[in-house]
């Protein structure tokens, strides 16, 4: 049935996602099964280049670090997606051109607007 | 690179949303960069967009194109359901307005993220493939989440906002996992691809199933059907009321279209398998919405039920699959977005002290201190419980005979007890503001201009449905023909 | 014009009703009175244009209202002679009995209230006769019966106000439900419920016959059964006559606007316009003649014993209605249309008068206390005389034209029914007489018999009331003479040809004969019109009604004037009789013992088994159930995203392990 002719073409994925299982089962397993088990307390301690540590290791970040991360996201994806829509912009036509065109200029706005807010000041 | 003419795509059809996105990105950029000027004069130019969008939808002749490569199509129906979308938001701004302002939370970006949710709505009921579906959809929810949570003041409605996309988004994975089972068994997304698919699959492979009932989850989600619907009474009572009213009306709407488009093109031909989700999803909606309302005492977390017993009754017109049924739906649609508006203004009015107000009990002896007030809203509640001679009779009639006609007695006669169970809440409303005696009286004059002319809109439709009700009949059944062609 | 005529109540009601607060009780009265002169300002027109002009009947749609696959139903007015006849009495009457209400209420609390009441009532008697299909007409009909509710019921302080009100109700919704099966079965045979189709096609289905519980039915003759009894409801004919006499409790104006001059003579209406459909069903056409000429000789012999003075004329009003439809029963709709006519002018007098009897004898409504009184409120006294005069149906009076042509018609239609309604008519009519004077003299001569202070407070009504009397006096002295060529008059040298009518006549005298006047609103089979044959009936059948209607006015002189112990010895003779009389024929009591008590006493015992078992079982039950089912499912709201995830998920699962069970 023409379903399965679809569903081979997912056959690689399907193998490396066993292969992928397989060698990290195998990492853990194997380390819990070959290397000598010591339990310390101190293995379990913050390590901060040999003093003692300051503060508890779940310290409060600044809320703005996440905010210009999402930010960086944002414009990372769209360098991935020029990517593949420069290779095949010969394929895709002037229907493809003009899409990526209304996507850059939708991230412009939205650009124009975060940087007006002030979401890109620091103080 | 010889097919590189300037516009070689025909985007006629997709005037209507190019109009209303640019629209609202142009606001967002006036917006930011005039401030408290432009924050006067935003929802006035939303407004006016909203308006030039319906009259693009209307007058842009559509001949069922499909444009961006298969993905959008324009028909009858989806230019009926965008109409009535436009115009359940228009409503929800008229009355947003002065609460946005009494509330300070009156942000040009309220407006502009509605302007989008409407985008991504007219996008969702003219999606003709499960890819443009899914983005149309999120499109739509992303705006909503930030509108639920769009009070950063209150942590009630913060709450809200997570819970509602925090599940939306367990939603949307079901419906995404739904979406690639179905992709991996028939190898298309295309709605016409799939039609023909499922014509030449018979039997249709269990895994199409599977994934057509995690499709119908994640929509249940979005419909708030039973027992998908746990988010409604939480996000309806910790949003903003303006956003409540929105979540009321107007994305219900276009879930509902884009459920009945899924289930009359694409799954045409598996109808004995999704009616009998649609029967489950329904009779559950109808239990819960009439039997939750009974015990409360937010008059926002009501709503939310009754909303929820509303979709039940549309569901029963859905799972009646035919011709009847979508232009049943469709006006039980319409009657209760018009109620629903009403109903919300009067909500609004409800302040004491310049704070607002959402217990019951708060309506006590309404009628003494604003009549006019509670006559509209005695009304409202008459026409929700389905009382004749007001319009939301008339919508629950052509459910039923719907299902009649499709020999569902059982849940046709489901559906009138259920109904009998939550006039119980309509009319508890009625007695609070006609018979309990009032312990502190509600402030007087709240309400706007606009927000009054939407309740005596709304009260009138209700009570004058009956003089002409082919008017509107007549334009569900272009609709509903569009939809479901002779077959 | 007829838009205006209708719907000027209809806004005089909407304003006094809802702004009553605001344009205060004078605004109120104002308004309506204004809008009922407008009404019948544009009905007089209307009816102008008819009678003298070319006006051809027409219909005007208004809206379309209910459009349900074949069944088509329009708001629609059907102006021909037969509405425009009615109208014009409609808002004449009913302006003057607003007009005068506005002295007559001068002392209640809610005037705004009685105006809107009044107002209310105009439009919906005005969308009955003016309907183009049996569905607004019903929404007319169920509309005066509301107003009639709420007006019978006005002094709603009042007990037995409010029990006539349900009386009334509850009695009429019998007559409804006849009405409403006939409407049932009219769509049934003709697959339509507008005038113009069904009337077109009565002639195609006079043969039509139902089969119903192994019995044939014709079908006409069923349809004009189920409209008689609906019309016997509303004009309080034998059977269903009961809640009339009660309905006096409402304000006098009322009981002259409602239950004398339009509400009641809406069945007569109702046949009326039927006429076509009752041609062909000559059965119904005799039940309707029988039951109209005894209720019009019970209700006189009721009227004969009363001592309420407004209960004596309401049996009067009855007894007329039985008239109405016993000509009606003869095929002389002419006839009955005219009857109607007059009546509602003199008897909507004889009530005014009434009312400002008691007005000025401070509320007291019974003959017995009055007496003694006439040359204090002189012209109160001449106007009543006018009334009876023609109620009497002496010469020259309307009364003498219009009854005449009834007991005519009924001694021409030649058969043994007829004949029977003839002579219950002309006793009825020596009765009629022998009561209006009796009412007249008890009332006006004699000793005064109301107390001292009452005979002091004795005065005559103020101008406002006393304005529309002449009028409506104006309409019982003339109406008759003026009005008798067109309403019943000999259709002369002209054939009575079926192309005659639909043939506009140019010159206007030409138009001034029954068929040409009444067009095709009225039909009447060739073999059936004996208003043409009354006017060639014997002498002595012509002269009777009047002959008695003297004997018994002289009658009454002596039993009241000249022998006043004389009625207490003929009580004493004719003890049974009166008896029988003086308790309306046993009706009520009739009615208690065989329906309300059997009704009442299986009411109880079904409340019993009802409280015990169904309502154990099914509301109170089901209320605590539904408490108990809305507590449980408020447990599953607890707030918790992962609770809401969970139960998603789990729902979820229980759908796809459903089909993988189905399916599997």
């Amino acid at each position: 049935m023409f379903n399965e002719t679809i569903l081979i073409e997912y056959l690689p994925i399907l193998i490396f996602i066993v292969l992928a299982l397989g060698i990290s089962g195998a990492a853990v397993i194997g380390s819990l099964l070959v290397a000598k088990q010591k339990p310390d307390p101190d293995k379990n301690a913050a390590y901060e280049c040999g003093f003692d540590a300051f503060s508890d290791t779940r310290g409060k970040f600044d809320v703005r670090f996440y905010l210009v991360t999402l930010l960086f996201i944002i414009f990372d994806l769209e360098i991935a997606f020029l990517f593949p829509w420069a290779i095949s912009l010969k394929d895709i036509g002037m229907f493809g051109f003009w899409s990526m065109m209304a996507f850059l200029g939708v991230l412009t706005v939205g650009f124009i607007y975060e940087w007006k807010k002030g979401a890109l000041d620091w103080e | 690179m010889s097919e590189f003419g300037f516009l070689d795509f025909n985007l006629v059809p997709l005037l209507p949303e190019v109009f209303l996105a640019l629209s609202a990105m142009g606001f967002l950029l006036i917006g930011v960069s005039f401030g408290d000027e432009a924050r006067r004069v935003i929802p006035w130019y939303a407004l006016l967009a909203l308006l030039m969008t319906g009259v693009l939808v209307s007058q842009v002749s559509f001949d069922d194109a499909i444009v961006l490569g298969g993905m959008f199509k324009a028909d009858a129906y989806s230019g009926f359901v965008k109409l009535l979308i436009i115009g359940g938001v228009m409503a929800t701004l008229g009355l947003s307005m002065r609460y946005l302002e009494q509330e300070h939370i009156d942000q040009m970006e309220f407006y502009v993220l509605v302007l989008l949710a409407s985008v991504g709505m007219m996008f969702m009921v003219s999606a003709v493939n499960l890819l443009s579906l899914y983005m149309a959809l999120e499109l739509q929810s992303l705006s909503l989440y930030v509108l639920a949570a769009f009070n950063r003041q209150s942590p009630r409605a913060a709450e809200a906002g997570v819970k509602y996309f925090a599940l939306g988004g367990l939603a949307s994975g079901m419906m995404l996992f739904g979406i690639s089972l179905i992709y991996g068994f028939t190898g298309s997304l295309d709605f016409g691809t799939l039609t023909a698919s499922m014509m030449v699959m018979q039997p249709v492979p269990f895994a199409v199933i599977f994934g057509l009932v995690f499709l119908l989850a994640g929509l249940a989600f979005k419909l708030s059907a039973a027992p998908f619907h746990m988010w409604t009474p939480d996000v309806y009572e910790g949003a903003p009321t303006a956003v409540t009213a929105l979540f009321a009306m107007v994305p219900k709407l276009a879930a509902l279209a884009l459920l009945m488009r899924i289930l009359f093109e694409p799954f045409a031909y598996l109808v004995p398998q999704w009616e009998q989700i649609i029967i489950f999803l329904a009779v559950m909606s109808m239990i819960v919405g009439a039997f939750g309302a009974i015990a409360q005492s937010n008059i926002k977390r009501l709503i939310a039920y009754s909303s929820i017993g509303h979709i039940g009754y549309a569901l029963i017109g859905v799972a009646a699959a035919s011709e009847g049924g979508i232009n049943a739906v469709l006006l039980h649609m319409l009657i209760y977005m018009a109620m629903t508006a009403g109903t919300f203004a009067v909500i609004m009015a409800m302040r004491r002290g310049g704070r607002s107000v959402e217990r019951i009990d708060d309506l006590a002896g309404l009628s003494r201190s604003q009549p006019i007030l509670a006559y509209a809203l005695g009304i409202l509640m008459f026409s929700m419980a389905g009382v004749p001679p007001f319009a939301g009779f008339f919508g629950k009639l052509m459910i039923f005979q719907a299902a009649i006609g499709a020999e569902l007695y059982a849940l046709a006669i489901f559906g009138v007890v259920a109904s009998v169970v939550a006039a119980y809440y309509y009319l508890r409303i009625v007695k609070v503001m006609f018979f309990d005696e009032a312990v502190l009286m509600l402030d007087l004059n709240v309400l706007s201009g606009p927000q009054r002319f939407i309740l005596a809109c709304s009260v009138a439709f209700v009570l004058f449905f009956i003089l002409s009700p082919s008017a509107f009949i007549d334009s569900t059944q272009l609709a509903a023909a569009a939809l479901f062609p002779g077959r | 014009m007829d838009v205006i005529a209708v719907f000027a109540p209809f806004f005089a009601f909407v304003l006094a009703g809802l702004l009553n607060r605001q344009i205060g009780d004078r605004g109120c009265q104002i308004v309506t009175c204004v809008g009922l002169l407008i009404a019948a300002a544009a009905s007089i027109k209307l009816f102008l244009d008819f009678a003298l002009g070319d006006q051809m009947p027409y219909v005007r749609v208004l809206a379309e209202w209910v459009a349900v696959g074949d069944f088509k139903v329009s708001w629609a007015l059907r102006v021909d002679m037969l509405s425009v006849v009615m109208m014009n009495v409609i808002t004449i009457v009913s302006s003057c009995v607003h007009i005068y209400s506005v002295g007559y209420m001068s002392h209640d609390e809610a005037k705004g209230r009685f105006m809107a009441y009044l107002s209310l009532f105009t439009f919906a008697m005005l969308m009955l006769v003016s309907a183009d299909n049996l569905l607004q007409l019903f929404f007319g009909w169920e509309g005066v019966g509301l107003a009639s509710y709420l007006l019978i019921g006005f002094w709603n302080e009042k007990h037995s106000a409010n029990a006539a009100a349900q009386k009334a109700f509850i009695v009429n919704r019998i007559g409804d439900f006849g009405l409403t099966l006939g409407i049932f079965t009219i769509f049934l045979v003709f697959g339509s419920i507008e005038f113009e189709t069904i009337f077109a096609n009565v002639a195609d289905q006079a043969e039509t016959a139902f089969v119903f519980f192994g019995h044939e039915f014709h079908a006409l003759t069923l349809i004009g059964l189920l409209l008689f009894i609906g019309a016997t409801g509303k004009s309080a004919q034998l059977g269903l006559h009961v809640w009339l006499p009660d309905a006096m409790e409402g304000p006098t104006p009322v009981s002259a606007l409602i239950h004398a001059a339009t509400m009641v003579t809406a069945g007569v209406f109702l046949l009326a316009r039927f006429s076509p459909v009752y041609e062909y069903a000559p059965f119904a056409l005799a039940v309707v003649t029988v039951v109209g000429a005894l209720t019009a000789f019970i209700a006189a012999t009721i009227g004969l014993t009363q001592f309420d003075i407004k209960r004596v004329i309401a049996y009067s009003t009855m007894s007329q209605l039985g008239y109405m439809f016993f000509a009606l029963g003869v095929s002389a709709y002419g006839a009955a249309m005219f009857h109607l006519m007059t009546h509602a002018f003199f008897k909507a007098l004889l009530f005014l008068g009434a009312g400002s009897v008691i007005h000025a004898l401070s509320g007291e409504q019974d003959m017995r206390k009055m007496g003694g009184i006439w040359k204090k409120i002189p012209v109160t006294y001449v106007l009543m005389w006018i009334g009876s005069l023609a109620l009497a149906g002496v010469p020259f009076f309307a009364g003498y034209y219009s009854k005449d042509i009834m007991l005519e018609a009924a001694w021409a239609r030649d058969t043994g029914v007829a004949h029977f309604a003839y002579w219950l008519g002309i006793a009825a009519a020596f009765m009629t007489a022998f009561y209006s004077w009796r009412l007249l003299f008890m009332t006006f001569h004699g000793k005064p018999r109301a107390s001292a202070e009452v005979m002091h407070h004795v005065h005559e009504s103020p101008p406002v009331m006393l304005v529309p009397l002449f009028v409506l006096a104006l309409g019982a002295l003339m109406a008759g003479a003026v009005f008798y060529q067109p309403f019943v008059g000999s259709a002369g040298g002209h054939e009575a040809s079926a192309a005659h009518h639909t043939e506009p006549a140019h010159e206007s005298p030409e138009r001034w004969n029954r068929q040409a006047f009444w067009g095709p609103a009225i039909q009447v089979r060739p073999g059936n019109d004996t208003l043409e044959v009354a006017h060639n009936v014997a002498d002595w059948v012509k002269r009777m009604p009047t002959v008695v209607g003297v004997l018994g006015i002289v009658l009454a002189f002596v039993m009241y004037i000249l022998q006043p112990r004389l009625p207490g010895r003929m009580k004493e003779i004719f003890s049974a009789p009166h008896t029988l009389f003086y308790n309306k024929w046993f009706w009520d009591e009739i009615y208690q013992f065989v329906l309300v008590r059997p009704a009442l006493l299986l009411g109880r015992m079904l409340s019993l088994g009802d409280r015990k078992v169904i309502d154990a079982v099914g509301p109170d039950g089901g209320a605590r159930a539904s408490g108990k089912i809305a507590t449980a499912l408020s447990h599953f709201q607890s707030g918790y995203i992962f609770q809401y995830a969970f139960v998603m998920m789990m729902a979820l699962v229980a759908v796809l392990s459903w089909f993988a069970f189905r399916m599997g």
